[in-house]
């Protein structure tokens, strides 16, 4: 595209949008032109290419779910509010916490929207019910840049599911992602994130959070499609007793790549941290799995874990894992573990001595491992059909 | 606020006396094809060897200094000198070592070392060999045991087949230096069957202000053989930074084991960046114990090969930076073949602004399976001045395996104090006793001698309260 074609472009694409917004986004979009698109060596991913805009026309959120006083609207509405929203995207840009899985990207995502929702939970509101946002992709709707700001006010409690999903087998779809989160004092913040994308399509997706005092911030993302996927959760945990968990599923199959890193930045004084990882790997599925536990100065009494299974299946699947741990104050508390392999023998052997088949057996095995995780998706039908995909999937 | 734990630096009274520098011949500064083909002159080296110099220092020009670790802006390759002999000819007698020479060698224990039935001393005083002696015994048992130089022309087929093949020139930049300007080191070669009982040793020194060290160590260990490595470095302290760019190559065959231990205490001055590597075959074992004390920086990152069915790699580390120091450090192993098994224990502690850096890799071949390996490594911070990082990488490309990772950081735990308090045991003793049981593990690795020197170098004093 030359120079003036794509000014005019991101002009009608804020056409009639938030004049705040819009401003924004133009500004974000020169940025995003300035950079180089990145490459990903480590799952050899180097001619990588961002296609050409589309728009994405389906409803995406679950209108059902929005209840009592929770704000939930639609990024590329006009929108009333639209200084509160800036105001969070500045704080985030301005300290620099909006690195994502590449500033490339991150920029694609702030300029180029698509999609997105903007969900606040109101103080001291509790909702029992969790709000969903279900991205399905199809012929038509095959590129989707979603960009979504959830807040949750002082001792809230709230639930978001995230579903990206498409079933036709050739459209190749592309997903980039940015979702900001902000945790304020005493609330509970449970995401949930499902991406079961077509093994031609490929994801992205950016997740970053602050986390202030005694916030509690649970992010559950699976992985479980995509031809290669590229997520990150960078989580800062600001205040005194700020807390994080990330408890995630990967599932490799076919000739998938998965560049999986997630963060915790420890702040805050007694802040805690618990990354859960577990994998399948099979077939020629590669992974890379970056976790990082970084302590800065200050964050004295501060805590973090962090865990990866990996399960390998077929002796041509690829496994990176990095565990990282940066530490510049004493009194904390940091540890991590990795450990890899095969089903353990022992398991499979006892199941298949009550006569169990070999391939029942495993399946009994892997679903064991990842129940704990599954069981943290609080609705019954998603929940049900991710442990099928993953049973039919294992089973292929 | 409570007081921060206090325990003393090393005492290096004793390793910073330097001598007098006296030198016979002293290259020029500054790397030039002419330089190095002088030092080749100067040691009478074969033609290979120039050769082999030379296209050395051309890759060594074409590389970049290494981007990631530690920062080595400060160090100005042109001003280091490279070669420097000391006024002193190749001895085989203690008495007609230069007294002066003797004198830094007698506070660092080597003659005693001797005494104690060591095999042999190999002692590098600046770039060359010095004091050489071994075992008749060993002799007979047809090992040999020498400085490198002479090894080149003694042995020439035997170098030439392995030297600097293990680690290329190409494979960074300090490889390369080393391969143009390598001086000194030690070459051991145990044929097949023979079991060296007692530890070789040799005691490592840069004495020259602005001096590189450059030694290269090779050892060649047959089917079946079995030995014991000992080397120590300690260097005075001087104001112009210094350089430490040595290379080990250990080529352990069948069924053959190699202990290889290291107590690297190089003055607070050094950039040591140092390339150690071992390749193991069918059942070889390959052991290293290492103790990082000294040095400006240390990137050091030794690397075990196992080529062969069932072969074996230990590694047992321990890491102290203290003020002012950088010590990235790690294991390297490489699985290559089936049934391999890999062992990684590595221990750090940081204080006084010390930042003690854990970079290691594991790595599973294709080919390599039903392989085992664990890798382990705990930090300990004294304050939070310091800085304390793990970053271990795994990359496994067989399923049929067995990995397991663990790393920790933290602080003496309260709980564990409180409890040795309950039992009766002062505070002081507590701690003392619970940063004793750290550095445990590796210092019962350690021969006698070194264990002792251990202790002597941690010297740890515990006062205060909690913290």
């Amino acid at each position: 595209m030359e120079k003036k074609l794509e000014k005019k472009f991101i002009d009608n694409l804020t056409t009639g949008q938030s004049e705040l917004l819009s401003r924004m986004r133009r500004e974000k979009f020169e940025n995003y032109q300035d950079i180089e698109t990145p490459e990903f060596k480590r799952i050899k991913l180097t001619d990588n290419k961002i296609p050409e805009y589309r728009p994405y026309n389906k409803n995406y959120l679950k209108d059902n779910t929005v209840h009592g006083s929770i704000v939930v609207k639609k990024m590329t509405d006009s929108l009333n509010n639209e200084k509160e929203i800036i105001e969070y995207f500045n704080y985030f840009s301005d300290s620099e916490l909006d690195s994502g899985i590449d500033k490339k990207y991150t920029l694609l995502a702030e300029s180029l929207y698509n999609a997105g929702l903007f969900i606040k939970a109101p103080a001291g509101e509790k909702f029992s019910i969790p709000i969903e946002a279900v991205y399905e992709f199809d012929k038509k709707n095959k590129f989707l840049i979603d960009n979504n700001l959830i807040v949750a006010e002082a001792n809230s409690n709230l639930t978001v599911v995230f579903d990206y999903r498409l079933n036709d087998k050739n459209t190749e779809a592309f997903h980039n992602g940015l979702t900001r989160i902000v945790v304020k004092e005493g609330a509970v913040l449970n995401i949930i994130k499902v991406q079961r994308l077509n093994d031609k399509s490929t994801n992205f997706d950016t997740n970053i959070s602050v986390v202030e005092n005694n916030g509690e911030l649970n992010f559950i993302p699976i992985e479980i499609g995509a031809k290669s996927t590229i997520t990150s959760s960078e989580n800062n945990l600001l205040d005194d007793g700020s807390s994080a968990s990330i408890s995630s599923i990967y599932f490799g199959d076919g000739d998938r790549k998965m560049d999986l890193s997630y963060r915790m930045n420890h702040s805050g004084r007694h802040s805690s941290s618990q990354i859960e990882t577990k994998g399948v790997l099979k077939d020629r599925s590669e992974k890379v799995f970056r976790g990082d536990l970084y302590f800065k100065k200050g964050a004295v009494l501060a805590n973090g874990s962090e865990r990866e299974e990996v399960l390998m299946l077929d002796p041509t699947v690829k496994s990176d894992s990095i565990p990282a741990l940066f530490t510049e104050e004493d009194n904390v508390e940091g540890e991590h573990a990795v450990s890899a392999g095969q089903l353990d023998e022992n398991r499979l052997f006892y199941l298949m001595s009550r006569g169990m088949d070999e391939k029942k057996a495993k399946m009994l095995v892997i679903e064991a491992s990842f129940n704990p995780i599954f069981e943290k998706i609080p609705l019954n039908d998603l929940k049900g059909s991710v442990i099928n995909e993953v049973k039919h999937r294992l089973e292929s | 606020m409570s007081k921060k734990t206090y325990v003393e630096d090393v005492n290096r009274e004793i390793f910073d006396n330097k001598d007098k520098v006296k030198y016979k011949f002293k290259s020029q500064k500054g790397l030039t094809p002419e330089v190095i083909k002088e030092i080749s002159r100067e040691k009478n080296e074969p033609e290979w060897m120039t050769d082999f110099r030379l296209k050395s220092l051309e890759i060594y020009q074409d590389k970049k200094i290494p981007e990631w670790g530690a920062d080595i802006s400060d160090l100005d390759m042109d001003d280091i000198i490279t070669y420097i002999r000391p006024d002193a000819e190749l001895q085989s007698d203690w008495n007609e070592v230069p007294e002066d020479i003797k004198k830094t060698f007698d506070s660092l224990g080597i003659p005693e070392a001797e005494k104690k039935s060591l095999a042999g001393v190999g002692a590098q005083y600046d770039s060359e060999v010095v004091y050489h002696n071994l075992k008749k015994e060993l002799t007979d048992q047809g090992v040999i045991y020498m400085d490198m130089e002479n090894a080149v022309k003694e042995y020439e087929d035997i170098v030439k087949e392995h030297f600097m093949k293990l680690i290329t020139p190409g494979d960074h930049k300090f490889s390369a230096l080393h391969g143009a300007v390598w001086s000194g080191g030690s070459f051991v070669y145990v044929p097949a069957g023979v079991n060296v009982e007692i530890p070789l040793q040799s005691y490592f020194r840069l004495n020259a202000p602005g001096a590189g060290q450059f030694e290269h160590t090779l050892i060649i260990l047959e089917e079946g053989a079995e030995a014991h490595f000992i080397e120590g470095c300690s260097a005075p302290k001087y104001s112009v930074n210094n350089l430490h760019a040595g290379a080990v190559e250990l080529f352990i065959g069948e069924g053959a084991k190699l202990r290889y231990s290291t107590i690297e205490n190089w003055s607070r001055n050094m950039y040591n960046l140092n390339t150690k590597r071992a390749v193991v075959e069918k059942d070889g074992v390959i052991e290293w114990v290492s103790g990082s004390f000294g040095s400006k920086v240390s990137m050091l990152y030794p690397m075990s090969i196992l080529k062969g069915e069932r072969a074996r790699a230990e590694f047992t580390g321990i890491t102290f930076a203290a003020e002012g120091q950088y010590l990235d450090t790690g294991a390297q192993v490489i699985h290559a073949a089936p049934n391999t098994t890999s062992n990684v224990n590595s221990r750090s502690i940081a204080k006084d602004g010390g930042h003690a850096y854990y970079r290691g890799l594991l790595k599973v071949t294709e080919k390599a399976h039903h392989s085992k390996a664990t890798v382990s490594c705990e930090s300990l911070m004294l304050d939070n001045e310091s800085h304390s990082d793990t970053l271990p990488i795994m990359d496994l490309n067989n399923d049929n395996i067995d990995i397991g990772h663990e790393a920790k950081v933290g602080r003496i735990s309260e709980e564990s104090i409180f409890y040795l308090m309950s039992r009766g045991i002062s505070e002081e003793e507590a701690k003392a006793m619970i940063v004793r049981g750290f550095v445990e593990p590796i210092a019962k690795e350690l021969p006698l001698e070194y264990a002792v020197e251990l202790n002597n170098l941690i010297n740890l004093e515990l006062e205060g309260t909690i913290g």
